[in-house]
């Protein structure tokens, strides 16, 4: 299509047609990837019974259904219907997000890879990065590995840490930076190994891109953990998340498996030099 | 009981006091680490030092407004310490410490009308309007068939401020300048 005449009355100033080019070159590049690792693409409805887990994180409500926070569930149910290289991009939604690096409605990248742990994920997602960079001209970026408790440590209660990740640690994550090994208490979907929970989030431009999980696999384990956090959210006075018995069956028939989640809006925005998200996205 | 503002009232300009002190936020960000509660991180600029401060708040945090007052002033003169305003209704006239507005100093010219902004009745800092109008004093010439959009070069107006302007623009001319970001409006006939 040609390009509209400026001045044109549905000339949209805010949208950057150069950013959404390399946004698309990006994804290109990430989509070649996969298929060059022998992972399958995947779709997962977005609109589904239940759409969070985590005890922080709204989902968007629509009637009796809610639109998916992340497409975790359902794709650990094809986990353990036997296909074990799986991708999946496509919007997710959070209530009440919303700030420069913030939208209620994004773009999130997840993948698992069955027989995996969090180390062949990071090679993995470091990788894959660099080829995305190298889509739009960027050089490699080179990653460091760091332990959250080389970071701050894993005995400050939990609202004392949060600020104190925020505050202090955060900004001083700027060069690419894989963050590994959190506090127990944060291990959301993460299996558990003594005080750390077998997880990591992938920093780069100092925004937080990515946070991957050793899966866990038992289904008694995990309906604790939820128990535990609609109990949290009831304190709180929020509404207690609904329950995935689905999802909760397939976790018994997973196989050992790693899975992360990467925000492709943010991936895009550091890429190509933008600070907000509005300037990758078409709003 | 002082005025209180919570994180959902933060914006870029709000006025607030910390440890007695007037500050004004220069930057605010929503933070949410993955597996935590919601923050804003911010930049909060002193109103009378000029220093800068970075804070987080969790969310629904409470701080206290500031009070502050503003009166259309005229810039009379600095004497290397402090710059001295005139109320051309009263008469009345005062000093702000110089270190405090040194963004806004290289604008100010003999009877420039500013607002001059005070923190619990102390004369703290200045607002400049938005736009001034002034001569370039001196920049480079323009090289003719430079047509680059984009390009520009430094120039120095009469005021004492230097601004980036377009190429085409050449010394004499007078130009329009936004002082809330130091860029280069237009040329004025």
């Amino acid at each position: 299509m040609p390009p509209l005449p400026s001045g044109s009355p549905v000339a949209d100033a805010a949208l950057d047609a150069a950013r959404l080019r390399s946004r698309a070159r990006i994804l290109r590049a990430i989509r070649r990837w996969f298929d060059d690792h022998g992972y399958l693409e995947v779709h997962t409805p977005a609109l589904v019974p239940a759409g969070a887990l985590e005890p922080h994180l709204e989902a968007v409500q629509v009637g009796p259904l809610q639109l998916h926070t992340s497409p975790e569930f359902a794709m650990k149910r094809v986990l353990a219907a036997g296909l074990g290289r799986i991708y999946q991009i496509g919007p997710c939604f959070r209530e009440e997000e919303a700030g420069v690096h913030h939208s209620r409605e994004f773009t999130m990248l997840e993948w698992y890879r069955a027989g995996a742990g969090t180390p062949e994920l990071m090679d993995e997602v470091e990788a894959l990065i660099g080829a995305a960079a190298k889509a739009v001209g960027r050089a490699t970026p080179r990653f460091v590995r760091r332990s959250v408790a080389s970071l701050l440590p894993h005995s400050l209660d939990p609202d004392e840490w949060f600020f104190r990740w925020v505050d202090a640690v955060e900004p001083t994550l700027t060069a690419p930076t894989i963050v590994f090994d959190y506090p127990d208490w944060q291990a959301a979907l993460a299996r558990r190994r003594g005080h750390n929970a077998d997880r990591f989030e992938v920093y780069l431009g100092g925004v937080e891109l990515a946070n991957a999980f050793a899966e866990e696999l038992s289904s008694v384990e995990l309906r604790r953990r939820i128990q535990h956090n609609n109990a949290t959210r009831r304190q709180a006075g929020r509404p207690p998340h609904p329950v995935d018995d689905r999802f909760l069956a397939a976790v018994d028939r997973m196989p050992r498996a790693a899975g992360i989640a990467l925000g492709i809006d943010r991936l895009v925005m550091v890429l190509t030099g933008a600070t907000e998200l509005s300037q990758v996205q078409v709003r | 009981m002082a005025h209180k503002y919570d994180t959902s009232d933060f914006r870029n300009g709000l006025k607030i006091v910390i440890d007695g002190n007037p500050y004004i936020m220069t930057y605010f960000q929503f933070v949410k680490p993955g597996k935590g509660t919601a923050f804003t991180r911010t930049k909060l600029k002193n109103m009378i030092t000029g220093s800068v401060l970075e804070r987080t708040y969790r969310t629904g945090e409470k701080v206290e407004a500031a009070d502050i007052e503003d009166h259309t002033m005229q810039f009379l003169y600095e004497d290397g310490e402090f710059h001295h305003f005139m109320n051309t209704e009263t008469f009345e006239q005062v000093a702000i410490p110089s270190d405090g507005i040194k963004d806004e100093a290289a604008y100010l010219t003999e009877s420039l009308e500013v607002d001059v902004l005070f923190f619990n009745g102390r004369p703290i800092s200045v607002q400049l309007p938005n736009f001034i109008v002034d001569v370039i004093e001196y920049c480079e010439p323009g090289v003719r068939g430079n047509t680059a959009t984009g390009a520009t070069k430094p120039a120095t107006l009469a005021c004492g401020a230097t601004v980036q302007v377009p190429l085409f623009v050449e010394q004499g001319e007078t130009i329009k300048v936004d002082t809330r970001t130091n860029a280069y409006a237009s040329r004025v006939k």
